[in-house]
């Protein structure tokens, strides 16, 4: 929108110019006529057509054809329409010319918000990425996240499939250990400090910018280590007034890569685990016996699950087929439906606009018992209030609820899932959910540890409701406006209060999956309110080719959350769920847990800024920001975070004057220091830890103590830093036919924020310290190709690559690793050590295994997984054989677009993939106490397996099975491809229609490839989501 | 232009407002919601912390997996049951080092008990610190406070010196982060605890046993730190002790027994009927980890889950409360079998489940309410058994059916020990079920952990007095004064009804389950098992009157270990009454280790750690953590 507003005014500036011309008077010694046509040959209308240096102009006429008269035949013309690419062509003695002029792209002279602020994206200093509407719009999602996922180079975004659950976010990697690495959410100018952005309707977003590199996020200083995201709401524009109406509808499915044996298999596998438990008990998985089987699979614990087995048995010798396989999977999903309405409106003068929207979301999840329901409002206005003084309000309401399902939460059971697929997943293939007579069977299959999923979604309830109102309002005063020697000169003062009530009720019966046998509810709420205040003064000037704007901020943010808690069980009737617990229903001894508590912590900051561009070649950007925060150590409260990048606008310069297929082409360096204080509010305080003790004598007294934290607190704990430079190029060439920016950075993080074990000789466990350093370096390219460009036709690709790793160079004991936390001086973070693997152990290794078992005390026998013995010293120990298995973060995230257009249909596939890293799918554990994934597993009969050998346990079976799980995570997979038809008002012969689009898309419609066969390692279950969408897209 | 004035004007605006908006004490963060250190610092906080203190070394340990790892693993009496989560801690294999491998979340890792009793030992530092520092003239903070503060640091460092030897000595609170530490000697260790609990006697009243901390309590602990002292572990240096530390002992113990008189019948120290129930109040009880039923105490008694064996996965048997959650941690050893004179001695069967109601019954000849499950735990000879499992064979008389599962732990022919080791059934030890927990699956059990009572302070002074009798003071037979009156108490007395039972199971909660399922029955396999006619007469006299023909289960030992001589053979006559009495009370491994019977016992009983015990495993390798964690000269 912003770059139609450029367009328009360019227009404006164009017909003026125009009427000039007509009032001059043209000398006529070279006549010149020609035709103008665009890309796709068709004639192009109203053409400005100016000779070079002269008044001579003229424009073309509805066929394209114009004609004038040149000074001379060596002249040239300058040819400009609103939306192409001006172009100048040289006569050359010719009297007839035919010229194409090529669709502008004006992606330069987009604006690009950089914190308090905003520029030209070509005078952007630092490393920043955007989306815009149309991106976000480009696939059906239910918030933001969700649509940057493989879009933004840089930035990578994990995949949650559960309703109103947003994905994990890393801006260029993690350099923190244990602080927080997710980025600052910035919107319309608030930073949060309340939660994400997952309540803000993404059609209500203008646009998301990235600020990666730390000379852009050092602009918020303390908060801006793991970059930021800042998000910039539709606001209300002048001009015409519109309506805008989207309706779309989803279909999902779950899709599930993971194959389970079925109860035939199941069967034989349990037998061999029992058989290589005790064979001197138990027969061969091949050689059942029905008496075997009784006791195998409990026969007696749950007789329908032994009658169907029994059919098995039926003729007298074992046929599997004839065993019924239970799919338990299937019984708890549904095909989930998500519905999605906005509305919105907006219109205003140049004195007072406004915009006002309305959303609702419905998204039944695929798996029974999910669901996410959102209201939003947003409202926002401006009011040029006098010619000094502009007022403006921007208010989003967001109400939403969501069935979370069944998860650990409130789990009190032997064993739980953190989802009912996965409980459901679980049961026994052989087991059945109802008896002969119709009851529900509690543990199907008989194993206290596997209970019945039949009915879950009525037994269990998590229902998470939140209500969210944040606020943007600012006042702006211009006081050029009051005092012309003020001239550029503006105050503005923002303010962000941001208010959010969550309330989570739970209510597990107790014939739940996650229940112990015992009914409970518990209501948590919280209710978090905190502000921002900024006064920010601007300065703008240019003397001769020098611009000079500066920028002061003062800032304070305070952030207050209180929450309460009443958890019990016995609930004296279901209907009453967690509405009930008041002492008319509960006894006091049923009370499992009441908690109120009272968070607070401040920021307080101050800013100053300066940007600089001398003749549109040479930018710089100098920022300095010094930030107090209050959970740090007194006396270590404030730091300063200063910055600096540079710019050069290489084909801006004189010798680039020839090289015409170069259209932009920017060099920026920049370096800055961010910082990260995520540790909790009174962490250097040294709290008690309060409790109860029972003194029972006679009677039982509850008497109050108190002992210290086990968190010693350290009183000089400071900020952590990260330094980080980044060296950029943007570049656009051929007509803006290939255009993007590359972006390598390297940054290093010191005094970080570490929660450090200490000796507890000292009477405590660990401390927060500044300790040990990390580095980190990267690369991200972002690529547009306009492959094809014609009238009918476009094909245009879109790339996002990116590749980082960081790495650990100390840690608290220096250059000492630590293998308690995983940490390894020179590596990755997050490496995953372990035990190598050699295979599986076979018979003919018996003399080496039997080394082994000498010497080490192993009991390694054939079938066994098989660990490398890295030091050779015929014995597997902890201290020298284990190694580097590998890294499990992504090094390479890349996500591609390719979109065609034909007439009025636009066909849009995405791309998106992660690559090289190591994922620990854990192995098989294959001990046959629950059911399992249909692996190719050892026994007599198969020596040559994938996996070792299954033995029955109800603890862990082979002892080094880990070995066998690690595995490349390497995936691409079709996220998305989406179809759309565009129809406007003359195509739909009314007017009370401006634009009409209908789309179709399809998610996840397969994984191009993926090293882990039954994983989506998108999600990184082994489940996903596959649906359709149909919509349609109205403006009025 | 006049930029100067621009700027000028700019300037002054942005300082007015930087000014306006930076309040000084806007940063300043105040916790109002919780109390900080300077409140042990004040009367209320010593007395709160000593509270505090009072969970942090007695009852947090309960609450998890290591307790009976460092305590009832690896010996004589248990071994691992049917889950090997903790199997290194009874296996000392190649898992147990100073890092333990992990097994399972369930795992208890090597530094667990360590920095649990370093934290105790902080807490103490600072109460009695505090508590001296007082102005304060009350008994409360000045003698109770300060008392029990002496006795929190000295019981944790006698479990670290008893279980590391050499350890790093910590008297003063810490107030900065210091990682610099070298390992006392075990003789200044000793002289610290032996100090403290001095001090512990000396400051402490006789009032509120066992909940609070007693005078009593003091000397029982001051009695063991000396026998501990005088122990063979510390053989290379306590010469100079040795003598007038087992002089020591034995007027304190008596204080002690005067104070704290056994219970009449054994059995009700474990009829455990409800939270706070009265076998929580016995006099012979002298301290004990509190817990209790209200949530708003910290701390669960999670001990229910470890001992129980598999039961649920019996044909018509599933879980119920009064059964427990069978983690089948520890398994009983055949060493508990043929230690008792089972026919006269009542402790085995009032210490073992034997039977289990059906509580699930299929078919039409069960009912719920049958006895579903039996173990015969007879002697080597008995030709009755056909197997050590028996399916619907067994008759039980009482209702003429026959019972669905038994097992027997000698079969006919079978006159080794053993048999019942292929499977993972065993009469599981009772004295910590808890049927009051509110739920089948729930962990948190309710029932008070004892630490310390009378019986053991009778055998303290036994062995005393065997020591002594080495040292030549004294004879032999003067153990047998203060053996005897343990032994005594064991007897069935004329009138009992020797196949009565109970366990926590008899404390089934309300909750979650029906009544009627429930696994509890309230006999034992007594008749049974020995085979022998319903009697209510008295039993035998146990009293042992010649330590040269001591009762046959010690004989059996006596002879299992080889030992000969008179004080080895009294020690393992202690030792063998210390499981008689004691098993399963978080104490064995302790007593084996500072006697070096540790190594012994183990290759003689404990078949799963035979071959892999060594002699350095009578100490425990100081954890890994520690050792990564310290500095010397400021280094790594």
């Amino acid at each position: 929108m912003k770059q139609t507003i450029a367009c328009r005014r360019y227009a404006l500036l164009m017909a003026l110019f125009n009427l000039f011309a007509v009032f001059s008077f043209a000398q006529t010694n070279f006549p010149v006529t020609g035709k103008i046509t665009d890309n796709g040959g068709s004639p192009l209308q109203g053409v400005t057509v100016q000779v070079k240096g002269a008044k001579v102009v003229t424009t073309t006429a509805a066929d394209g054809t114009f004609s004038l008269h040149a000074p001379s035949g060596t002249a040239v013309l300058v040819l400009s329409s609103v939306g192409f690419t001006t172009k100048e062509v040289p006569i050359e003695n010719k009297g007839q010319l035919s010229i194409t002029l090529s669709t502008a792209d004006n992606s330069m002279d987009q604006v690009v918000v950089i914190g308090y602020g905003a520029v030209k994206k070509k005078d952007v200093t630092g490393a920043v990425t955007g989306m815009n509407e149309k991106d976000i719009k480009s696939r059906p999602v239910d918030n933001a996240l969700q649509a940057m996922q493989g879009k933004v180079a840089g930035v990578d975004i994990g995949t949650s499939e559960r309703p109103g659950t947003v994905g994990t976010i890393n801006i260029r990697g993690v350099r923190s250990l244990t602080a927080s690495n997710s980025p600052l959410y910035v919107v319309d100018g608030i930073p949060l400090m309340t939660g994400g952005i997952e309540y803000i309707n993404p059609t209500d977003i203008e646009s998301i910018d990235v600020l990666k590199d730390a000379s852009a996020t050092a602009i918020y200083g303390s908060r801006g280590a793991n970059g930021v995201v800042i998000v910039t709401t539709k606001q209300a524009k002048a001009g015409r007034t519109s309506l805008n109406l989207n309706l779309s509808t989803t279909a999902e499915k779950l899709i599930d890569r993971e194959d389970m044996f079925n109860a035939a298999d199941y069967i034989t596998f349990r037998r061999w685990a029992r058989y290589y438990q005790a064979p001197t008990t138990y027969a061969r998985g091949d050689q059942p016996t029905i008496a075997n089987d009784k006791t195998i699979f409990l026969a007696t614990s749950d007789p329908s699950a032994w009658a169907n087995i029994q059919q098995g048995w039926a003729s007298g010798t074992w046929d599997g087929s004839k065993v019924a396989t239970t799919d338990w999977r299937g019984m708890v999903t549904q095909t989930g439906i998500t519905k999605n309405l906005n509305v919105s409106v907006s219109g205003g003068s140049e004195k007072a606009k406004a915009y006002a929207s309305f959303g609702y979301l419905n998204n039944t999840g695929t798996t029974k018992g999910q669901s996410y329901t959102r209201y939003t409002v947003n409202v926002n206005g401006d009011i040029n209030a006098t010619k000094w003084f502009q007022f403006g309000t921007n208010l989003t309401v967001s109400y939403s609820k969501q069935e979370f399902g069944q998860s650990k939460t409130g789990a009190t059971t032997v064993s739980s899932s953190n989802s009912l697929y996965e409980s459901a997943r679980a049961l026994f293939p052989y087991a059945v959910p109802y008896d002969s007579a119709g009851n529900r069977i509690y543990n199907p299959g008989g194993d206290i540890a596997f209970k019945n999923v039949a009915n879950e979604w009525s037994l269990n309830q998590d229902q998470r409701v939140t209500l969210r109102a944040f606020a943007s309002i600012y006042g702006q005063v211009d006081f050029g406006a009051i005092l012309p020697v003020l001239k550029n000169l503006k105050y503005r003062v923002n303010f962000g209060p941001d208010y959010s009530n969550y309330r989570d009720g739970t209510y597990i019966d107790a014939n739940s999956v996650i229940s112990s046998g015992a009914n409970s509810a518990s209501l948590n709420k919280q209710q978090t309110f905190s502000y921002t205040l900024d006064h920010l003064i601007y300065y703008n000037k240019s003397i001769g080719r020098h611009d000079l704007a500066l920028t002061l901020l003062s800032s304070q943010t305070k952030f207050t959350m209180d929450s309460n808690l009443i958890a019990a069980n016995g609930i004296a009737f279901g209907s009453q769920k967690w509405n009930a617990l008041s002492k008319n229903y509960i006894p006091a001894a049923n009370l499992t847990g009441y908690a109120s508590g009272l968070l607070e912590s401040q920021l307080q900051s101050l800013m100053a800024r300066i940007n600089y561009s001398y003749n549109d070649k040479y930018l710089l950007t100098v920022s300095a920001r010094r930030d107090g925060a209050s959970m740090l150590a007194e006396g270590h409260k404030y730091s300063w975070f200063p910055s600096m990048a540079v710019a050069w606008r290489i084909n801006n310069e004189d010798f680039m004057k020839n090289a015409t297929w170069v259209n932009d082409f920017k060099l920026r360096f920049g370096v800055g220091v961010t910082g990260n204080s995520a540790i909790k509010p009174y962490a250097t305080q040294g709290a008690a830890t309060s409790l109860f003790y029972p003194f029972t004598t006679s009677s039982t007294v509850i008497t109050p103590g108190g002992i210290p934290p086990v968190t010693f607190a350290n009183q000089s704990l400071g900020w952590e830093k990260t330094t980080q430079y980044n060296l950029g190029v943007d570049f656009s060439v051929l007509n803006r036919r290939i255009l993007g920016s590359l972006d390598v950075y390297k940054s290093k993080t010191t005094d970080l924020l570490v929660q450090e074990s200490i000796p507890t000789v000292t009477g405590y466990t660990n401390t927060y310290a500044n300790i040990g350093q990390t580095k980190n370096k990267g690369l991200d390219l972002s690529l547009t190709t306009v492959n094809i460009n014609r009238r009918d036709l476009s094909w245009t690709t879109n790339m996002s690559i990116s590749w980082q790793k960081d790495e650990i160079v100390s840690l608290s004991n220096g250059k000492q690793d630590d293998i308690n936390n995983n940490w390894f001086i020179g590596q990755s973070i997050g490496m995953i050590y372990g035990y190598q693997s050699a295979g599986i152990w076979q018979a003919a290794d018996s003399n080496t295994y039997l080394a082994y078992n000498t010497k080490g005390k192993t009991k390694f026998s054939p079938g066994n997984a098989r660990p490398a013995d890295i030091n050779g010293d015929t014995l597997i120990d902890a201290n020298h054989d284990r190694v580097l298995i590998g890294n499990s973060r992504p090094r390479w995230i890349v996500g591609m677009t390719n979109t065609f257009t034909y007439k009025n249909f636009e066909l849009s596939i995405f791309l998106y993939g992660r690559l090289k890293y190591i994922y620990n799918t854990g192995g098989e554990a294959e001990v046959a106490r629950g059911t399992q994934r249909s692996v190719n597993y050892y026994n007599e009969n198969n020596l040559n397996a994938d996996y070792q050998k299954p033995i029955y346990s109800e603890g862990s079976g082979d002892s080094y099975y880990v070995v066998l799980g690690y595995k490349s995570g390497s995936f691409i997979k079709i996220r998305n491809i989406s179809l759309a038809y565009t129809l406007n008002s003359k195509a739909l012969k009314t007017n009370a229609i401006s634009g009409l689009k209908l789309y179709a898309q399809v998610v996840n419609p397969a994984i191009v490839f993926s090293k882990i066969g039954w994983l989506d390692m998108d999600t990184q279950l082994p489940t996903y989501n596959r649906g359709i969408t149909f919509g349609i897209n109205a403006s009025f | 232009m006049n930029t100067t004035k621009i700027i000028f004007n700019i300037s002054l605006l942005a300082g007015l407002i930087a000014v306006a908006s930076c309040k000084k004490d806007f940063l300043d963060e105040t916790l109002t919601t919780d109390r900080n250190m300077e409140y042990f610092k004040t009367d209320a906080g010593i007395q709160a912390l000593a509270v505090g203190t009072y969970y942090q070394v007695f009852a947090l340990p309960f609450a998890s997996e290591w307790a009976y790892c460092t305590m009832n693993y690896g010996v004589d009496e248990f071994m691992v049951g049917g889950d090997p989560s903790n199997g290194s801690w009874n296996n000392y294999d190649a898992g147990y080092k100073s890092i333990v491998t992990i097994n399972n979340g369930n795992t208890a890792t090597a530094n667990v008990q360590w920095d649990t009793l370093y934290t105790g030992i902080g807490d103490a530092n600072l109460l009695i610190k505090n508590a001296t520092a007082s102005t304060s003239t009350s008994d409360a903070i000045k003698k109770v406070a300060l008392g029990e503060g002496y006795f929190f640091r000295a019981y944790c460092y006698l479990h670290l010196v008893s279980q590391y030897g050499a350890v790093p000595l910590k008297t003063e609170p810490s107030t900065t982060i210091e990682k610099e530490f070298t390992r006392a000697t075990p003789e200044e260790v000793y002289k610290q605890i032996i100090d403290d609990f001095k001090q512990a006697y000396n400051l402490l009243p006789n009032a509120s046993a066992p909940a609070r901390i007693t005078k009593d309590a003091a000397a029982h602990y001051l009695a063991k730190a000396y026998l501990f002292r005088a122990s063979e572990i510390n053989d290379t240096w306590n010469s100079a002790y040795k003598a007038a530390d087992l002089a020591a002992i034995v007027p304190l113990c008596d204080e002690v027994i005067s104070h704290h008189p056994l219970t009449t019948n054994f059995a009700d120290l474990w009829k455990y009927t409800g939270p706070d129930a009265s076998n929580e109040k016995l006099p012979e009880l002298i301290l004990s980890a509190q817990f209790t039923a209200d949530v708003s105490t910290n701390g669960a008694n999670t001990q229910h889950l470890y001992w129980g064996s598999r039961y649920d996965d019996i044909s018509q048997m599933q879980r119920d409360i009064t059964g427990d959650r069978p983690f089948s941690r520890l398994r009983t050893n055949y060493y508990m079998y043929r230690i008792y004179d089972q026919v006269n001695d009542s402790r085995f069967w009032k210490s073992f489940r034997t039977k289990y109601r059906l509580n699930k019954s299929a078919g039409s000849y069960y009912v719920n309410g049958d006895l579903g499950i039996m173990y015969v735990i007879n002697q080597p000879g008995d030709n009755r058994f056909a197997s050590y499992k028996l399916n619907d064979v067994v008759l039980y008389n009482k209702t003429n059916k026959t019972i669905p599962n038994v097992y027997v732990a000698f079969p006919t022919g079978v006159n080794t020990d053993g048999a019942m080791l292929v499977d993972v059934r065993y009469p599981p030890l009772s004295k910590h079920m808890d049927g009051s927990r509110i739920a089948v699956n729930e962990t948190r059990g309710l029932r008070d952990m004892n630490l310390a009572r009378s019986a053991e302070t009778y055998l303290i002074a036994a062995e005393a007095k065997i020591r002594l009798a080495k040292l030549g003071t004294g004879a032999y037979t003067d153990a047998l004064t203060y053996i005897n009156p343990v032994r005594a108490r064991a007897q069935f007395v004329a009138g009992e009804d020797r196949a009565a039972y109970y366990d926590g199971g008899i404390a089934q909660s309300p909750f979650g389950q029906s009544a009627t399922i429930n696994s509890f029955i309230p006999e034992n396999s007594y008749y049974e098992s020995n085979n022998i006619p319903v009697t209510t007469a008295a039993s035998n006299n146990l009293a042992i009157t010649d330590i040269n023909a001591l009762p046959a289960g010690d004989e059996y030992v006596i002879a299992r270990l080889g030992v000969s001589g008179d004080y080895d053979r009294m020690l393992a006559l202690v030792l063998d009454e210390r499981s008689r009495e004691l098993a399963g009370e978080y104490k064995r491994w302790e007593d084996l280790s500072r006697t070096k019977t540790l190594v012994p016992r183990v290759k003689a009983f404990n078949t799963q750690a035979a071959n892999n015990i060594r002699d350095i495993h009578v100490l425990r390798p100081n954890p890994q953590t520690y050792l990564a964690g310290i500095k010397l000269n400021g280094k790594a």
